[in-house]
């Protein structure tokens, strides 16, 4: 490097999870009402050609603090890694959101995307976050994107209009904005927990 | 060849590099409470800025440097540096101006003189070192009640309004800079506009930094009536030095009820030589106010200068309905770094603001943009977008951003994106092909690409701008 620093967050010193070349690694997080979570993930893909999928679901409704620490450490070139999340806050839950990209020097032909999007529920819930992009290489196809906002008034009305009562309307809007990260075979259960989280 | 084409760009493109040689008065090096009070006196200041002064130098003793920047910053010795500089006064001819201080205006293309074309739309207040040299077309602007002075003059002639709005925007402990530069600011310009009134013409400050071994510490402070509008531009230089020189500046703007100020800079500082040595150290605190309803303050910035930049333009959006918006462009070659964005504080009610960062970096530059939008929890309706645009030329620099969102209102929408990227092969092979040359096809990518900031800045300022962006990354190619 010789000029300029290097900076890596804390959670750093967290062991990572090392994705050697041509390996793939595919993790899912939910956290459902009532639970607070801390969860801190540090990827490193060392081999070319590694490859590593996040996807998190966070839905609250209480006192819960729901704090994400993501590190994607690119160290090899040609690595492609993928990162969504999507949450809901409400009740006076405080949701936290830390995610890093970090591409070294010669991690050369990197694909990294990140997304993180929120929708706020309450006049009482937080909701922080910190998409972050360090990189070192030029040759890096990297992108990230991160939104707060609220559930679409025009759908709600579309639907009400076509007779469906608010409460289903929002379930189903809550449902389709959760879709993506909802892992197989828990439908269900989360759309039991969007009934809870709605009364 | 790709290196002769760096050597000689590096070495003789910064033609803002030459040194004035005119006969200065110097205060002794180093600070303590003595030399903030030599410097009050100096300025021949009222008791209640000096004491002012003393009470930032106090808080500012007890502060550390803060070093959370994505930047290599190196030792700055605060006890080595001159903390005031002015070009002496012919005692014969008090009021005129040195011709030698006219000419190295004139050679950096700002008019002192009201008769010049491009000085018909533009009123100038020049600083050089520590002081302001002239204003121009004060007496034109007075007619409409419009106050454009230098900073001095200002606490001279409008104590009441200096004393109102005095750090009512960067309070003097906001953070160590800006009480370093509370305790030791030296000039700069003040403007008012009053109520309703339209200002008829671009007001602009010029810094320049001539004398060796010193710093530049400039406040600004502009007011905006209620109604009123005002557009103001900023431009600064400093001579080629293998010293680095401090310049800690602090901008403090307050935009009334309904009233609209743009504000533009071009940064175009010492960026250092080839290998990282000289170059300002740009340490800068920006922040604005919008307190009344339905005001909007804009910023541009250009910044191809400096060896490092620390600079984060802020709205305070507080009155209902109030807008802001932050373009830039900031470009770093060779050793320079960069930490610069902006910070957007949504307190009022549908309360809006938009910010378009992008960042070219070049050589072995780190070039950083760090963001904050927060919604406070009274913004109903308020809203953000925010895009950040990396662009790496060469495989040894680094692009950075930094965004922290915080939401505390559930009908607030924040949209926050960023990319980073590198001018394709495909692209370069476009031009080419059509006979641009590697150097010019990538001043035409850069330009397109930073179009939508450029696009915002005054006329004057558009073209050097992109002149500029062509000047700053010639030789990064090859």
């Amino acid at each position: 490097m010789g000029h300029g620093k290097y900076v890596i967050p804390s959670i750093a010193s967290v062991s990572p999870i090392v994705v050697q070349a041509g390996e793939v690694l595919n993790l899912e997080f939910v956290v459902l009402p009532g639970e607070s979570k801390d969860i801190t993930v540090f990827v490193e893909l060392a081999g070319p050609g590694a490859e590593a999928h996040l996807k998190g679901l966070y839905l609250c409704n209480g006192d819960e603090q729901v704090h994400f620490r993501i590190l994607m450490h690119h160290r090899a070139p040609g690595c492609h890694s993928t990162q969504l999340f999507n949450g809901i806050a409400g009740g006076r839950a405080q949701v936290h959101f830390d995610g890093t990209i970090v591409v070294a020097p010669d991690a050369q032909q990197t694909q990294a995307y990140q997304e993180n999007h929120n929708i706020v529920l309450t006049d009482t819930a937080k909701v922080e976050t910190k998409p972050q992009l360090e990189i070192y290489a030029d040759d890096v196809k990297c992108s990230h994107g991160a939104t707060v906002g609220q559930l679409n008034e025009n759908e709600l009305f579309y639907m009400r209009s076509r007779g469906i009562p608010e409460k289903e309307a929002k379930t189903l809007q809550m449902l389709s904005f959760l879709s993506p990260v909802i892992p197989e075979g828990r439908e269900e259960e989360i759309l039991l927990s969007l009934h809870h989280v709605l009364e | 060849m790709a290196e002769d084409i760096i050597r000689q760009f590096t070495s003789s493109e910064y033609k803002e590099g030459f040194v004035t040689d005119v006969e200065q008065e110097f205060i002794p090096k180093g600070l303590n409470e003595d030399i903030v009070r030599l410097i009050s006196r100096r300025k021949e200041e009222p008791e209640w800025l000096l004491e002012f002064r003393l009470d930032a130098f106090r808080k500012w003793q007890a502060m550390p440097q803060p070093d959370w920047a994505h930047l290599d910053m190196p030792e700055i010795d605060f006890q080595d540096i001159i903390y005031f500089a002015a070009p002496k006064k012919d005692k014969e001819r008090p009021k005129e101006i040195d011709p030698k201080l006219a000419e190295t205006f004139d050679k950096l293309g700002i008019p002192l003189q009201e008769r010049d074309v491009l000085a018909g739309v533009v009123a100038v207040d020049a600083v050089f070192d520590s002081v302001s040299v002239t204003t121009t077309f004060r007496k034109t602007l007075a007619e409409k009640g419009i106050i454009f002075c230098s900073f001095s003059e200002a606490v001279k002639e409008h104590p009441d309004l200096v004393r109102k709005y005095l750090a009512s925007v960067v309070p003097s402990s906001d953070n160590f800079f800006a009480a370093l530069n509370s305790a030791v600011f030296s000039d700069g310009s003040f403007c008012y506009i009053p109520k309703g009134v339209r200002c008829p013409m671009e007001l602009s400050s010029y810094f320049r930094i001539n004398a060796r071994g010193t710093g530049q510490f400039e406040r600004t402070l502009i007011v905006a009536d209620e109604g009123s509008y005002v557009s103001y531009m900023e431009g600064c230089t400093a001579p080629m030095r293998d010293e680095q020189q401090l310049h800690a500046a602090v901008v403090e703007i307050v935009v009334e009820k309904d009233a609209d100020v743009k504000y533009s800079t071009v940064q175009n500082w010492y960026p250092g030589d080839a290998d990282g040595k000289g170059g300002i150290l740009n340490l800068v605190t920006k922040r604005g106010i919008c307190k009344g309803s339905g005001s909007h303050l804009s910023w541009t910035q250009v910044e191809t200068g400096s060896a490092i930049t620390w600079k984060y333009p802020s709205t305070i959006l507080k009155g209902d309905f109030s807008s802001s918006e932050f373009y830039s462009v900031a470009v770093t070659n060779n050793h320079q770094q960069a930490d610069t964005g902006t910070k957007m504080i949504h307190l009022g009610r549908g309360t809006k603001s938009r910010i378009v960062s992008k960042g070219i970096s070049a050589g072995v530059s780190q070039n950083s943009y760090r963001g904050l939008v927060r919604m406070g929890r009274h913004a109903q309706n308020a809203r953000n977008f925010s895009q950040c645009d990396s662009l790496l030329i060469g495989s040894r620099c680094g692009a950075h951003t930094f965004p922290l969102i915080q939401s505390q209102n559930p009908t607030a929408t924040v949209e926050h994106e960023a990319t980073t990227s590198k001018i394709s092969e495909d692209q370069l092979f476009y031009c080419n092909q059509r006979g641009i040359g590697p150097e010019d096809a990538v001043g035409l990518i850069v330009n397109g690409y930073a179009r939508e900031v450029l696009s915002r800045l005054p006329m004057e300022f558009a073209v050097e701008a992109q002149k500029l962006l062509q000047v700053s990354l010639e030789g990064s190619v090859g």
